[in-house]
């Protein structure tokens, strides 16, 4: 019985000492597992904040009343059994919960967090003007009929044509998924890769899209890749062209 | 003279000797159901979550203890809500034991199904009657080891590693939300469980080794009857016992009335065994023996023990 104790606490001594050295390694070799940026649900902390507090327990996936979060699978690696969502199958449509929105009051830590409507920032919508209806001399509103925050965080310019204001846009997606063009003209860019290719310092709040301006309507046209399937890989390379033209 | 002790075994009825294995598989399965209607509309507010943590009626909070430490040390903060459902978990643990590996964990019930599987095949197709020892290839304090390199790993990374890459979350994730890729390492340890049966549960599991330290005390364990212990060294309950435990050792040992070795997950196959009910799973310990049990010899015929009319399982006889 003693003999066990010391065997056991000796044995989980040595294996913490090791599980610091490899913590260690594992942070010098600059997160190797990262997953691939990915649209999180409302009020989750910035990635690495979120990925070390996310308990993945799935809470979240199951009280979204419509289905619209999934759980990583394995293949992201560090993100594996985080909730994410694809903007283009079924958006955030942010319903309200007891205290905050329903996935943040099923949240067991810190990982999501209480936030206004207003503040959540989940992403930022990015439209293409090669593909997009109205900048093509039709006329087209689905956009600005989806935003939860019409002539706020999706305007009209004097030709009727959509703009995205980055201080309103919030991420959530119901643009994108009533987009009506194949492949869609609106994209959901998770503000995680924006925080990876414009290497700014984000807060949740809306530093990271004030920054990122308010010119998006017409920034990004050049760097767009081909087809968009799903929503979160192709946004990626289509994104990074304009990224780097940002200021 | 002594009666048979097959006699009354037979009285009871097959059903009442498989209670335990009975008990603690549907306790699994039902645990498993509940994690799974929390994916349906109807149930998602009375039940929510899966093994890392659970959300039960709204308002009551159950998180995978290790799971909690994890998190804490990983976003260095105090998460209070996450800590709270460990602490009613790790106080459950306090007083009733490791009992989540027996009777609640999804990967603990996939692999003693597998290992029942595995007995009947050697036992009815290859026709092997010999008994065979558990075979260890690797040593218990492993899990321990493991369980120090997940925290400390969590504490200078930065992310719950083990949350992560658990066949415990991955089995269930694959069953409740249908993450299918994870199940490639749960089909590992299964096919692992052909050759050294149990040997995740016994000597990786990290989850298993945090119980176990901390439900050490447990009063719900396999407690030893000193009025019937020793007379047959049978040692049937050790050779049945999935983890290989020494179940008799510290009784002819020390004397102990109750077998406390950490890789024991009460799973009461080791009563089910016993001809002589010398072994119960239980809270309350059997009362003190009047004479000691080693006074005479039971292979002779005027024995005074041998007249003992033996009541297998004590307690239900009658």
């Amino acid at each position: 019985m003693g003999d066990w104790s010391r065997r056991q606490f000796i044995a989980a001594g040595g294996g913490m000492i090791a599980g610091i050295g490899l913590g260690g390694l594992y942070s010098a070799t600059g997160r190797v597992a990262r997953g691939e940026p990915m649209l999180r649900p409302p009020g989750a902390l910035p990635e690495d904040g979120f990925l070390s507090a996310c308990i993945r327990c799935g809470q979240c996936v199951e009280a979204c009343p419509f289905d619209v979060l999934k759980l990583a699978d394995l293949d992201q690696g560090a993100a594996a059994g985080t909730p994410y969502f694809v903007a283009a199958e079924n958006p955030c449509n942010l319903c309200r919960g007891k205290d905050s929105l329903r996935c943040i009051d099923a949240c067991p830590t810190a990982a999501l967090g209480p936030v206004e409507l207003g503040a959540i920032n989940i992403g930022l919508a990015h439209i293409c003007v090669e593909t997009c209806l109205a900048y093509n001399g039709t006329v087209c509103r689905a956009c600005w009929h989806a935003c939860p925050f019409p002539d706020r965080a999706i305007r009209f310019d004097e030709m009727l044509r959509p703009r995205v204001h980055g201080r309103h846009c919030i991420g959530c997606g119901l643009c994108e998924h009533a987009c009506p063009t194949d492949p869609r003209a609106v994209t959901i860019t998770p503000v995680e890769y924006i925080r990876r290719h414009n290497d700014i310092q984000h807060n949740p709040g809306h530093q990271g899209g004030q920054e990122d301006g308010v010119e998006h309507g017409v920034g990004g046209g050049e760097g767009r890749g081909e087809g968009r399937g799903e929503g979160r890989g192709e946004g990626q390379g289509r994104r990074r062209g304009q990224g780097g033209g940002e200021p | 003279m002594s009666k048979p002790p097959t006699k009354p075994r037979t009285r009871r009825g097959p059903l009442w000797y498989r209670r335990w294995s009975t008990y603690r598989r549907l306790t699994a399965i039902a645990f498993l159901a509940l994690l799974y209607s929390g994916t349906t509309g109807a149930f998602e507010r009375y039940f929510r979550g899966s093994t890392s943590g659970t959300k039960i009626l709204e308002v009551v909070p159950l998180t995978d203890p290790l799971a909690a430490i994890e998190l804490s040390l990983a976003s260095r903060e105090f998460q209070t809500t996450a800590l709270l459902g460990a602490a009613i978990l790790v106080g459950f643990a306090i007083v009733m034991g490791p009992v989540f590996c027996g009777w609640v964990c999804p990967l603990g019930l996939t692999l003693d199904l597998n290992h029942a599987a595995r007995r009947f095949i050697r036992k009815h197709v290859l026709k092997r009657r010999r008994l065979e020892p558990v075979p260890k290839p690797v040593s218990s304090e492993t899990k321990y080891a493991l369980l120090g390199v997940l925290i400390g790993f969590a504490f200078i990374a930065g992310f719950p590693l083990f949350q992560i890459i658990s066949p415990i979350n991955l089995l269930v994730r694959a069953i409740v939300f249908g993450s299918l890729l994870g199940l490639a390492a749960v089909g590992v340890i299964v096919a692992m469980e052909w050759v050294w049966p149990r040997l995740w549960c016994r000597a990786l599991c990290p989850l298993g080794s945090f119980y176990d330290l901390v439900g050490r005390f447990g009063l719900f364990r396999i407690q030893i009857n000193p009025a019937e212990a020793g007379k047959v060294p049978c040692k049937q309950c050790a050779t049945r016992c999935p983890m290989g435990v020494p179940i008799m050792d510290e009784y002819t040992m020390k004397g102990a009335r109750s077998v406390t070795h950490p890789d024991c997950t009460r799973c009461g196959d080791c009563t089910e065994v016993c001809p002589r009910g010398v072994l119960k799973l239980s809270l309350f310990p059997f009362p003190r023996k009047a004479a000691p049990a080693t006074s005479c010899n039971p292979h002779e015929g005027d024995c005074e023990c041998g007249d003992i009319p033996l009541p297998v399982m004590p307690g239900a006889s009658g």
